[in-house]
């Protein structure tokens, strides 16, 4: 399942699935190194003074904010997470909160912060806020959504009984990985809603950037056939290149 | 067919789109017309993006190309798309650079790690190819002969064996491998490896002590916490230990 297996410790594999950013790139968007060792001389052995504890909120690692609340010199309290085995909770599940003033609620994860353990429950669990205070103006108030743990503060709700329940991946006749509910051994689907990144609610909506883009039918075109020549020879034959000089003998040491 | 892909390749496709839907109306257009009309500038200009997307602050791209979608590609397909790739890359970096002098954000730097993405792609396709042919024809892989040997400060190290015309009994200016040179016998090299070898177990014993105080206090915060999870995350931690510990006890007074 843990396929970013690098970064896995860090940034969790649902953040970099929304960002829709290479991982690479994600590493390098939030990643502060103070001094890296040249590459390639061997008088340096391998070594990098970086930063490596970082607060992970609900700014996600690529973006400004996370690297303003991260700058260098601010150091704060170590935050304990449990570890997970498997991650069930998705963006667009329905969910029933088990603490806090709507405890016994259900509602819909609005979004999911998997470094933290958090989930976020549309209109539910919210506290409010007030915005702009001033001398003159007495603010605004705006309601937010706290977060809620999803090892002890939230339940996925059965699809059958419409109750909350525990859930288990286990697998279909097909191979498929599925999640299933304990209580009525319903497969829970994944929403359409997890499919959801930053730059598109689901697959089928991206729209094509002409200028950069191949479009996907072209992609998929097979032109390969196999030949018993290796890339250069084929290249070589292809643009009309003849060599017939014989190489002189040469030796790997 | 290899034309073809240029085509609609353009000036500068560079990525597979990630979504499925038909789009067979554009394209036939695209390919009925047998001119190709998007700009061919053989000037230095072709560094730089193009006109319409200076002032962008967003431009939205698909994905990199996926090694499965590369495989099924002719070779004259690859060793296009690779300059196609590399074009881009240079005008991203060209970019990049302008944005920076002109003191700007660049647009959408991922772009970057997705041509870089591709390109790795590419030339492990090309070397999978390769491989396949040298093996087939001579039995060995054909690609440069990579040695495990030790370099002269005890370690061991990759040694990527170089061409050459001489053998190397012939070959005076050669520097033989560090093997051979006695220096891994030396004082010195053995005092450096005393001090590296503390300073490694040394990191290796703090990450463990590390690891065993934040499973105690993990324990503490999360008494009903999964603990098979918690086995599969830190392995080399003794759980029943870490339990039995006074650490690991919350504010309360235990029931035993």
């Amino acid at each position: 399942m843990r396929i970013y297996t690098y970064l896995s410790k860090k940034v969790g594999d649902l953040t970099i699935k929304y960002s829709n950013f290479p991982e690479s790139y994600v590493k390098r968007s939030f990643e502060q190194v103070y001094w890296r060792t040249p590459k390639g001389y061997p008088q340096y052995t391998d070594a990098e003074v970086s930063r490596k504890k970082f607060r992970f909120t609900t700014n996600r690692p690529w973006t400004g904010a996370f690297a303003r609340q991260n700058e260098r010199g601010t150091l704060r309290k170590k935050v304990f997470v449990e570890p997970i085995k498997e991650w069930s909770f998705f963006k667009g599940d329905r969910v029933e909160i088990l603490v806090g003033k709507d405890k016994g609620k259900q509602g819909i994860v609005a979004q999911v912060i998997q470094e933290r353990n958090w989930v976020f429950v549309e209109g539910l669990n919210t506290h409010l806020r007030v915005v702009g205070k001033d001398k003159e103006f007495p603010g605004i108030v705006v309601q937010n959504e706290a977060p809620l743990l999803v090892t002890t503060d939230v339940k996925l709700v059965d699809p059958e009984s419409l109750k909350a329940t525990e859930v288990e991946w286990r697998y279909t006749e097909d191979g498929e990985k599925v999640r299933v509910s304990v209580s009525s051994s319903r497969i829970i689907p994944i929403p359409k809603a997890a499919e959801e990144t930053t730059d598109y609610k689901s697959k089928e909506l991206y729209i094509e950037n002409p200028e950069k883009d191949t479009t996907a039918d072209e992609a998929a075109k097979i032109t390969f056939s196999p030949k018993l020549r290796t890339f250069e020879m084929d290249i070589m034959e292809e643009m009309g290149i003849k060599e017939d000089r014989v190489p002189a003998m040469s030796y790997w040491y | 067919m290899s034309f073809s892909l240029l085509r609609i390749i353009g000036r500068s496709t560079v990525t597979a789109c990630t979504h499925l839907k038909n789009n067979t109306a554009s394209l036939g257009v695209i390919f009925n017309s047998k001119i190709h009309t998007t700009g061919v500038r053989n000037d230095l200009m072709e560094f730089f993006d193009i006109k319409k997307n200076w002032n962008e602050t967003d431009i939205k791209v698909g994905r990199a190309w996926k090694l499965d979608e590369l495989r099924i590609k002719s070779n004259a397909d690859l060793h296009m798309l690779w300059y196609v790739l590399l074009k881009e890359r240079n005008m991203l970096y060209t970019m990049e650079h302008e944005c920076n002098v002109n003191v700007r954000l660049f647009p959408n730097p991922e772009r970057i790690d997705k041509v870089q993405e591709s390109m790795n792609n590419i030339e492990t396709v090309v070397r999978e190819r390769n491989v396949a042919y040298y093996q087939l024809e001579t039995g060995e892989t054909g690609e440069q002969p990579v040695d495990d040997v030790i370099n002269m400060f005890g370690l061991p190290e990759k040694y990527h064996r170089k061409e050459y015309h001489l053998p190397s009994f012939m070959n005076t200016r050669w520097v033989r491998p560090y093997l051979e040179h006695g220096y891994i016998n030396s004082v010195s090299v053995k005092k450096f490896l005393r001090l590296y070898k503390e300073k490694l177990y040394n990191t290796k014993r703090k990450a463990k002590n590390r690891d065993f105080n934040h499973v105690q206090q993990l324990l503490k915060r999360f008494p009903n916490m999964d603990m098979d999870a918690l086995k599969a995350a830190y392995p080399d931690v003794d759980l029943e230990k870490a339990k039995q510990s006074k650490k690991s006890r919350g504010h309360y007074v235990p029931k035993y």
